[in-house]
């Protein structure tokens, strides 16, 4: 609403006296509302639900279902790879999925090997997989091994095609990965059942690319909203087999495995931070609208002001 | 509330951070370079542990007569350093020619399998593999949207006439589609600040269980 | 020559080999082909470590001359040093490596990204203007995918003639079909220019990667 510029009274040669400049009363309020009252706005939306949390009903997507099909598929001793394809900024995001994947996967006697695509990735990787393995009293080395990091994503994933143990002569902890027995009947895709991405970033996208499309490897991804929106034809298309998106993604799968966590608990605050940016923008809108038509009739009454002067 | 310092920490962090939403204050810049100085020493032991001492150190340690090749790739590694240097650093251009090319080189299949053909079979299919009368038509919406959408982004022909009213349906298309990612992008954004009251009122504070 | 004309040479042969691996089941070729991919991360990883110290070289050169926020500069530069160390001293597995990002770097960089939900809202009231029926289009399809997308979009809604309809079938609907049609059309698109891309860098036509030449020109 600040956009309309209005001359100050006979500022102008030849102008009419118009109107005072700026609008006045509620609409002048709102065109001159200080952005720190709107920060205000969105933190209580937050903020409030969490205090007085509602449980809402969830209702689950058609590609949650696939994702959550293509893990029950799996069977105990099946081994998984798992990569953590995100840095802290997104971590709010993908760690509900991360967790209740994780825990799902132990819990099904599944073999987890993780890696990931980022240095950020490092950290949370390792605190995850050893929160989650502690839950499950799961061993190291045979029950999950965490790779770690490799620099050059797009090298890594075509390498993990022809060899992990190549690809990661040792694993995060400097433990040679030719001696880890969960690697000893596992080198590549094609030993491997489901590859599972969380992703932050196009790299789910570039593992359907290269794991996918040159190795065949099946796999489904975990993705933040903003990612998830470009998934849909990877999902469409076969390429990827189901996934998460976002935190109602999360709070669909915990729906699911009945292992409801933050991700259900977030239901609430999500909906009303929506809630207050589609009002936010519809009384912008609105606003804008009655300030568009107040100028379009002071135009008016300007424009036959200026005839009157010139005849 | 918390009695573990490392949570205090993080706490006084994380609202040294959101004080820069009154107003650019000096404990918001502390905290801001506080970060960019741990990211940085963070990062540069996770790229120089995991590029140079797990690719390269350690497998040429453990069996020399396999692994010498790796001395090539080190090689090119200490020549990017020379970008640093006025006077040398166009020997920096072999290794960027390198990493660039070869990635270039088997980007191109890969890519086209996924991103093009993978992609073209997924909409021509798609009206045989709807299971009623309404996936159908939305089938066949789904085609003609990719079609006008991809009408629209071929700009060797000028948009007038049949190729002009395409176009016009696919920005239809795009509009709809950039709605949608506006409304996940608003989804994201306040999931990420969940996250942090999550911490404030759980860990830090004990409000919430 | 040495400068320029051979960097392309070898841009050149290290392109056509990585495209040609793919179609070439030879054992020797897929020899080379993995040592390239192995050279290849190496390299990335001394690229990073690069950038890192040029980024520690405008904080150092700022606390040199002592510019206007050079003590800021000072703080960056004493923590990733601090950083360092602890990676060093104590190993990467845990200690105060570990700590540092645990409790400092994760936090405060989600804290910082967090913060675009306040300027989201403040964007959404001041900037998201109605304009033009393509706006129109983006905000209100931008509204419904919203609200359908939470379970306040499965309650909105009515049942009949035994169906569910639900601002979330809506939502649904626009994802599974206009938004998956309009980022098709941009991936394919972007693909088909990506491909053409890197086949001008393998022929050697595109060299902008190269950066200039001191000399203004293509010399040796």
């Amino acid at each position: 609403m600040s956009e309309i510029q209005r001359p100050a009274p006979g500022s102008a040669p030849g102008s009419a006296p118009g109107p005072a400049s700026g609008p006045r009363g509620s609409l002048g309020v709102l065109a001159a509302l200080d952005r720190r009252w709107i920060y205000l706005a969105m933190a209580l939306a937050v903020a409030i639900p969490m205090l007085a949390p509602v449980r809402l009903p969830i209702v689950i997507s058609k590609e949650v279902e696939a994702f959550h099909r293509e893990i029950e598929a799996l069977a105990p001793g099946d081994q998984v790879l798992f990569s953590f394809d995100y840095e802290p900024d997104v971590m709010a995001e993908l760690d509900p999925m991360t967790e209740a994947i994780l825990d799902r996967l132990f819990a099904k006697g599944i073999q987890v090997i993780a890696m990931t695509n980022y240095a950020g990735g490092v950290g949370i990787g390792q605190a995850r997989l050893e929160a989650a393995a502690r839950r499950h009293g799961k061993t190291y080395g045979t029950d999950y091994v965490f790779l770690g990091y490799n620099p050059d994503w797009s090298g890594t994933m075509l390498r993990l095609g022809e060899s992990i143990k190549a690809t990661f002569p040792v694993d995060q902890f400097g433990r040679p990965t030719a001696e880890i027995p969960l690697l000893a009947t596992c080198d590549a895709y094609r030993d491997i059942e489901l590859l599972v991405s969380i992703a932050g970033s196009q790299l789910s996208e570039f593992w359907a690319a290269y794991a996918g499309a040159r190795y065949g490897q099946r796999m489904v991804s975990g993705n933040t909203a903003i990612q998830a929106i470009f998934i849909y034809p990877f999902y469409q298309s076969g390429q990827i087999k189901g996934f998460l998106g976002g935190l109602k993604g999360a709070a669909e799968y915990e729906t699911l495995i009945e292992r409801p966590a933050f991700g259900v608990r977030g239901m609430g605050s999500q909906s009303a931070g929506h809630l207050l940016i589609v009002a936010l923008v519809i009384a912008g809108n609105v606003g804008y609208f009655l300030m568009r038509r107040k100028g379009l009739l002071q135009g008016n009454r300007l424009r036959a002001v200026e005839r009157k002067g010139r005849s | 509330m918390s009695h573990d310092p490392s949570v205090w920490v993080t706490a006084l962090l994380t609202l040294a951070i959101f004080s820069f939403l009154y107003r650019e204050n000096r404990i918001f810049r502390f905290a801001e370079h506080l970060l960019v100085g741990v990211s940085a020493g963070y990062y540069v032991v996770q790229y120089f542990y995991s590029g140079v001492i797990k690719k390269m150190v350690i497998p040429m340690s453990q069996d020399l007569g396999a692994n010498w090749v790796l001395l090539f790739g080190g090689l090119f590694g200490v020549l990017m350093f020379t970008r640093l240097s006025r006077r040398y650093g166009w020997a920096a251009r072999y290794p960027i020619a390198f990493y660039v090319a070869a990635g270039a080189g088997y980007f191109i299949p890969s890519i086209l399998e996924a991103n093009v053909l993978k992609q073209i079979g997924g909409t021509l299919t798609a009206p045989a593999a709807a299971a009623s009368p309404a996936a159908m038509i939305s089938a066949f919406v789904l085609v003609a949207g990719v079609i006008s959408c991809l009408i629209y982004f071929y700009f060797s022909v000028e948009h007038k006439g049949p190729v002009g009213t395409a176009s016009r349906i696919g920005i239809l298309f795009l509009m709809l589609g950039f709605g949608a990612s506006f409304g996940y992008t608003v989804m994201g954004r306040i999931t990420l600040l969940i996250g942090r009251f999550q911490f404030l009122f759980h860990d830090w504070l004990g409000w919430i269980g | 020559m040495i400068q320029r004309t051979l960097p392309i040479a070898f841009a050149i042969v290290f392109g056509v080999f990585m495209l040609a691996q793919y179609f070439v089941p030879h054992p020797w070729v897929a020899r080379g082909y993995n040592t390239v991919l192995d050279w290849k991360q190496i390299v990335f990883g001394c690229t990073l470590t690069l950038g890192v110290f040029s980024l520690l070289r405008f904080h150092g050169r700022k606390l040199l001359r002592r510019d206007p926020g050079a003590l800021f500069s000072g703080v960056a530069l004493v923590s990733c040093i601090a950083t360092v160390l602890a990676g060093i001293f104590f190993g990467i597995e845990g200690g105060p490596y570990r700590w540092l990002f645990e409790r400092v770097q994760a936090p405060m960089q989600a804290t910082l990204f967090s913060m675009l939900a306040f300027f989201v809202a403040s964007a959404s009231y001041r900037a998201f203007r109605a304009r033009s029926a393509h706006a129109t289009i983006l905000l209100v399809a931008g509204c419904i995918v919203m609200l359908g997308r939470v379970p306040a979009g499965d309650i909105l809604g009515f049942d009949a003639g035994g169906a569910r309809y639900s601002l979330a079938g809506i939502a649904s609907w626009i994802l599974d079909i206009p938004n998956l049609a309009a980022k098709r059309g941009i991936l394919i698109g972007v693909g088909l220019g990506m491909i053409s891309t890197s086949l001008r860098i393998i022929l050697g036509v595109e060299r902008a990667y190269l950066g200039q030449s001191r000399s203004g020109g293509g010399g040796s």
